[in-house]
């Protein structure tokens, strides 16, 4: 078996692990969009001015990404998302762990600094997420999915 | 293969924050697109805090005369519960550092005392005012600094053995 193809199977756990955190990540941020634009605010980072565009349309972009990798669709764009999205997120980390900021990192559920309190350890989690979507980004080969059966009725025709 | 990759991306993104705005305007509990007054962020600022360590309610050195006891609590709590032997009481204040003459003043008493290190109790809340006056001592220059684990109510379960 060669890398790429080593790489393209190892792709498919990353996709559907990634697929599963971004949805549930985004899941309470949608439901209570306020809870989520007090943790925007609180990295103290952005203008006010977009701090509810980025409360409102943030979690559902996580959503869309999420539920393309589990799908297998357009895998290749939603990795790219999830990348990036990580990159802002581990800048964000970083800048407030900087800052000294004793607080809570917002990435799932809101909950209090005593509870789930940002440290470095946050941004190496953060940092292994990365990873995987690159590995999606790099290896995957739409093994499993929409995509891959689309592509088979598509021969068959 | 790359230039396709951003373009699906960027689609996606736009689709995506799309979908978000007519969800936002349609829910009844949506986010003003703009937030017109200040978030209010309740974010602890950052305390130069230093090395404690944490002794058990029964620890000989908590009754030590070679141990500077302070009691951090409010004086509403002070007053309700019993005090160690010869502590000082510092009420530990949430929002305010204590004042540069204040710790000066407690700097000249500890080394008055000649202990050699001091214990700190609070309300053995969580977290534990004890603890949080015992960072913020050591971390302004008092060495050897402890708090007990669980505070004053610690401690009275401690004396009533």
């Amino acid at each position: 078996m060669t890398a790429a193809r080593v790489s393209a199977w190892l792709a498919v756990p990353a996709r559907w692990y990634l697929g599963v955190l971004f949805v549930g990540a985004a899941w309470h941020k949608i439901a209570v969009p306020h809870a989520f634009a007090v943790d925007v605010a609180t990295y103290d980072i952005l203008p006010l001015s977009l701090v509810n565009l980025t409360a409102i349309t943030l979690p559902w972009i996580e959503v869309a990404a999420g539920l393309m990798l589990l799908a297998g669709v357009r895998t290749r764009a939603a990795a790219l998302l999830v990348a990036g999205m990580m990159l802002v997120f581990i800048g964000a980390l970083a800048i407030a762990l900087g800052r000294g900021l004793d607080m809570s990192c917002g990435c799932f559920a809101s909950q209090g600094a005593g509870e789930d309190p940002i440290s470095w350890l946050t941004v190496m989690r953060d940092l292994g997420w990365l990873a995987l979507s690159m590995l999606v980004l790099v290896g995957d080969r739409g093994q499993v999915g929409i995509d891959r059966w689309l592509e088979r009725r598509r021969q068959r025709a | 293969m790359v230039q396709r990759t951003l373009v699906e991306a960027a689609l996606v993104a736009a689709v995506s924050a799309g979908v978000a705005l007519a969800v936002n305007t349609l829910r009844p509990n949506g986010l003003p697109l703009l937030a017109r007054t200040p978030y209010e962020v309740l974010v602890p600022c950052p305390e130069p805090g230093g090395e404690v360590t944490p002794v058990a309610p029964d620890d000989p050195a908590v009754g030590s005369s070679h141990t500077f006891r302070i009691d951090a609590r409010t004086p509403a709590e002070a007053l309700a519960g019993p005090r160690l032997p010869g502590a000082v009481h510092v009420p530990f204040d949430w929002l305010d550092p204590i004042p540069d003459a204040r710790l000066a003043e407690l700097a000249r008493a500890i080394a008055a005392s000649r202990a050699t290190r001091v214990v700190v109790y609070g309300d053995g809340g969580h977290p534990d005012s004890g603890e949080h006056l015992g960072r913020e001592i050591s971390g302004r220059g008092i060495k050897n600094v402890s708090f007990v684990r669980g505070g004053a109510p610690a401690l009275q379960r401690e004396e009533s053995r």
